[in-house]
């Protein structure tokens, strides 16, 4: 079978089963029986997706997806969440967003910590959603900040999967994570721009309720009573892990302890926010890791088909321009983000892209930056960004996934945009690691 | 099934502040913490499916069942729910002999400890075949799976 | 012409990676017409411990994979762990065949060949290592990297209570002092980066690396005696001069890293030799036990022993 068939077949069917309404985790598993039975020489190819499942879920880089939900879930249900936002309100007086804008800072704040995606995904959606909708924000204003903030983990230090790209494509790690600091926080400028637009726009996405205004004495008290200590249980990990006490999937456990001791503290931890608590924990990881389940090993059968390959091979084949070249394979890198796992595309396009990116006179370390970010955001691009579903499965149950995926779009955009910045001006990136 | 799945989460917490304390206050932690913890990953998931599958929390999209009509609908939706209840099925007899195979192979899994496989594989046969009953409720039962509301709908 | 499809056990651009796929040119340049080899690609392919399965069900019909990730199955892999020895001389010796035959036996797989042998393992440490009185290396206070390949040594003999971290994890364990020891090959740690943060070898080096092919069994029946010899006969060259290939780096690799100041710490005298008999002995030890629970049982055990470890050698 020709690499363009195989991969028809594989991305046909997941299309197909998805469009009928099947859940997502089990479209993935049937493309997977599937797949396995055409490439895997029929019978025997199942038993090895379940070889696989098994390989996939038993890894410790899974572990801080569900402390952090757990955390955040806490967080909610023993009503300090509420507590704190309340205050937050009280003490932003009446800018209009003002809870997105805290998204975008605390959720840039907890990236530089977080080397993961779905855990801060997972973390931020948790805190900040069931508060937001409460409070009557529209769910755009609530989860594309959320969105964008995810996927920035992978860029700001520390980040698990730019340490593994440096590894991979034999550079530089510690200049690679230091050339994604500045573009990080371009990025995190630009979510904030994007949210003032988007009042402006539709100032009822954001309700503009009146608040009361408050002494400066009051707000003090405020702030130190309900603010300050959500905010140093944050701190306190950062340190934490800045101290190499905990590494960042271990922050995870920590950040749960906290919050249970704070809403010990508060008086307000019963069994029953307890049970809710793990519950809705528990909701959210069960089915994102069924798709992980799932995913894995679509990925897997797109690489050993030849799928992956032959369109990564048949795309850098063509004599182009190098900005013609640099666009090619940063679609190609969109494309497999879509229905591919991070580091299994890495695995992939790095013996291929590098050498490329080399002979076309490419800084590797700005390339690294570019497929880095080109990752963040297949994360979370419409279907199969895995962001989208930890997302669905933190906002409340009316949120529908369309209004998910439109959410996501500004601040696909904003990436983008950052791309074309880092093409014109590669110095965005490129003068930190040389200081 | 669900509450060990329950259970388990809550013990992947203390089992990793447990090998944090340890290791920072000059002990050696106990290397089975970490390793209960990777296969608690797959306990949890794999024990807690089949109750989600009864809360409608596996997420899908609604898109063509969407757009059509009452009956046709209904349909589709039965449909969708028995090739569902097909890939389970698939699945947990697969799983089946993928423990019949580890047992006769005595596979283990080798990590800190020597393990024997097929206390992990057993997952799969117990969790996709409840999968296939709660699946099959939707195709049988009074309740859809689907809800038919317009637009992309969870 | 006969195709066999393949598959490696790491990422393209490791070292030993690079070894098999040159073993795979020779084979294909020899075998045009012949035989070919079809590398499906790496762990993004087939997850790095479910190949030993794959190529057993299978599903690929050959694998690049270190013994040690199907140690459940085949504990003799331990014989090469511990080994002292490199390819050339097994196979001469009927090390190599003998470690073939129990592949057959046990699980259905032609052993091809052990490749990248001569190679093998150092401790490497943050901090300046220190002894007891009577000259052994004190665990105490270590954190301490392991993973299948050491645990029966670093566990049973040195009495650590190892982190068990993937590769990939090891440089950001490293950098936020999670750990600062680790095991390693005595090649790989520049391209692995690690040496940013580790300062000290602990001499001497102990075990060997135990990467070899193996060929679904069925399938190589299958193949014709053209096709087998062909690959037989470049896999006995290609553990010759990946031997040669390796060490050349590893004298590279030692230049490099002295030039940047790693320091080189040795064990020694009685203290050197209880090290390197308990990294043996207790790899042995685990080998027959786990072979004791299997069909055969340990009736291969002195044999393999005797085969893969050369006393006087040691001495
Ligand atoms: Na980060
Ligand atoms: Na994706």
């Amino acid at each position: 079978m020709e690499w363009f068939e195989a991969l028809a077949l594989l991305l046909g069917t997941i299309m197909l089963l998805m469009a009928v309404g099947m859940p997502i985790a089990l479209a993935f598993l049937a493309a997977n029986i599937i797949g396995a039975w055409v490439f895997m020489g029929g019978e025997r190819g199942i038993t090895q997706l379940l070889n696989n499942g098994l390989g996939s879920l038993t890894k410790y880089a899974l572990m801080p997806i569900p402390l952090f939900l757990l955390m955040g879930e806490i967080f909610f249900h023993t009503g300090l969440g509420g507590r704190m936002f309340t205050a937050i309100d009280k003490l932003l007086g009446r800018l209009p967003g003002r809870l997105s804008y805290v998204t975008v800072l605390g959720g840039t704040a907890f990236s530089t910590l977080s080397g993961s995606s779905m855990g801060s995904t997972a973390l931020l959606g948790s805190l900040m959603v069931p508060e937001m909708s409460r409070r009557g924000y529209k769910s755009h204003m609530s989860i594309g900040p959320i969105l964008g903030t995810g996927g920035l983990a992978i860029i700001i230090p520390p980040s698990a999967l730019a340490v593994l790209l440096a590894t991979l494509a034999q550079i530089d790690v510690a200049a690679l994570l230091l050339a994604g600091v500045i573009p990080g926080l371009v990025l995190a400028g630009f979510y904030i721009a994007t949210i003032w637009i988007q009042t402006q726009i539709d100032p009822t996405a954001a309700p503009a309720y009146e608040v009361e205004r408050l002494s400066f004495a009051k707000k003090i008290g405020l702030l130190l009573r309900e603010v300050v200590p959500m905010v140093s249980v944050m701190i306190i990990i950062i340190v934490l892990m800045i101290q190499g006490f905990v590494t960042p999937s271990e922050a995870a456990a920590f950040g749960a302890l906290g919050v249970l001791v704070l809403a010990a503290v508060f008086r307000c931890l019963t069994w029953e926010a307890m049970k809710k608590s793990v519950i809705g924990a528990l909701r959210v990881t069960l089915m994102a890791y069924l798709i992980v389940f799932g995913s894995a090993t679509f990925s897997q059968l797109l690489a050993f088909s030849g799928a992956s390959r032959g369109l990564v091979s048949w795309a850098t084949s063509f004599d182009l321009a190098p900005l013609a070249m640099l666009m090619v394979m940063f679609a190609v890198l969109l494309l497999l983000g879509m229905f591919m796992e991070q580091i299994s595309i890495m695995l992939l396009t790095v013996p291929i892209f590098f050498p490329l990116a080399q002979t076309l006179g490419f800084d590797p370390i700005w390339f690294a930056l570019i497929m880095l970010l080109s990752l963040e955001i297949s994360f979370t691009t419409p279907p199969f960004g895995l962001l989208l579903f930890v997302m669905k499965g933190v906002s409340p149950p009316e949120t529908t996934m369309r209004e998910i995926y439109t959410s996501a779009f500004p601040y696909i955009f904003c990436s983008l945009f950052l791309v074309i910045l880092l093409i014109v001006f590669p110095q965005i990136a490129l003068w930190l690691p040389a200081l | 099934m669900a509450g060990i799945s329950g259970l388990t989460l809550v013990w992947i917490m203390v089992s990793v502040i447990a090998s944090v304390l340890m290791r920072n206050f000059g002990l050696q932690p106990f290397a089975w913490l970490f390793t209960s913890a990777e296969y608690g990953l797959l306990y949890m998931t794999m024990l807690g499916a089949p109750w989600l599958v009864r809360e409608k929390g596996h997420v899908h999209i609604e898109l063509l069942t969407s757009a059509l009509s009452e009956g046709p609908r209904q349909l589709l939706s039965r449909a969708v729910a028995l090739a569902c209840v097909v890939v389970c099925a698939i699945l947990a007899w697969k799983g089946i002999e993928l423990v019949l195979t580890n047992l006769e192979r005595g596979d283990f899994d080798t990590r800190a400890y020597y393990y024997p496989r097929w206390l992990l594989s057993i997952t799969f046969p117990l969790s996709f075949g409840l999968m296939a009953v709660e699946f099959s409720r939707f195709v049988f039962g009074s309740e859809l799976m689907h809800s038919g509301e317009a637009g992309i709908h969870e | 012409e006969e195709t066999i499809s393949a598959v490696h056990a790491f990422p393209e651009t490791l070292i030993y990676t690079k070894s098999f796929l040159s073993f795979v040119d020779k084979v294909n340049a020899k075998g045009a017409g012949v035989i070919q080899i079809d590398v499906r690609g790496g762990p993004e392919a087939i997850g790095m411990f479910q190949q030993p399965d794959a190529v057993r069900d299978g599903i690929v019909d050959m694998v690049y994979t270190p013994g040690s990730f199907y140690g459940g199955a085949l504990p003799e892999k331990d014989a090469m762990v511990s080994s002292n020895l490199t390819a050339v001389e097994t196979r001469k010796n009927g090390g190599t065949a003998l470690i073939d035959q129990i592949h057959q036996e046990k699980m259905g797989l032609k052993y091809l060949g052990w490749f990248d042998s001569g190679v093998c393992y150092n401790l490497w440490t943050r901090e300046q290592p220190t002894f007891d009185a009577a000259g052994n290396l004190e665990v105490n206070g270590l954190k301490l990297r392991g993973n299948n390949v050491y645990n029966a040594f670093f566990t049973n003999y040195l009495g650590a209570q190892v982190i068990d971290l993937p590769t990939g994890e090891v440089y950001s364990a490293l950098q936020r002092g999670v750990v600062d020891a680790t095991g390693w090959t005595q090649i790989g740690l520049i391209d692995l980066k690690w040496n940013e943060f580790l300062n000290y070898r602990i001499e001497p080096c102990f075990f060997s690396t135990d990467l070899g092919v193996i060929v679904n069994n069925e399938k190589w029946n299958s193949l014709s005696d053209e096709a087998k010899k062909i690959l037989q006969d470049v896999a006995i060259q290609h553990e010759q001069d990946s031997v040669k290939a390796l060490r050349a780096k590893r004298d590279d690799d030692f230049a490099a890293l002295d030039a940047a100041g790693m320091k080189v710490v040795s064990l020694e005298g009685t203290a050197k030799a209880n090290y390197l008999a308990a990294a043996r002995e207790k790899t042995l030890e685990r080998m027959k036990e786990v072979m004791s629970g299997q069909p055969g049982g340990t009736g291969n055990y002195d044999r393999l022993v005797e085969l893969f470890y050369d006393l006087d050698a040691a001495k």
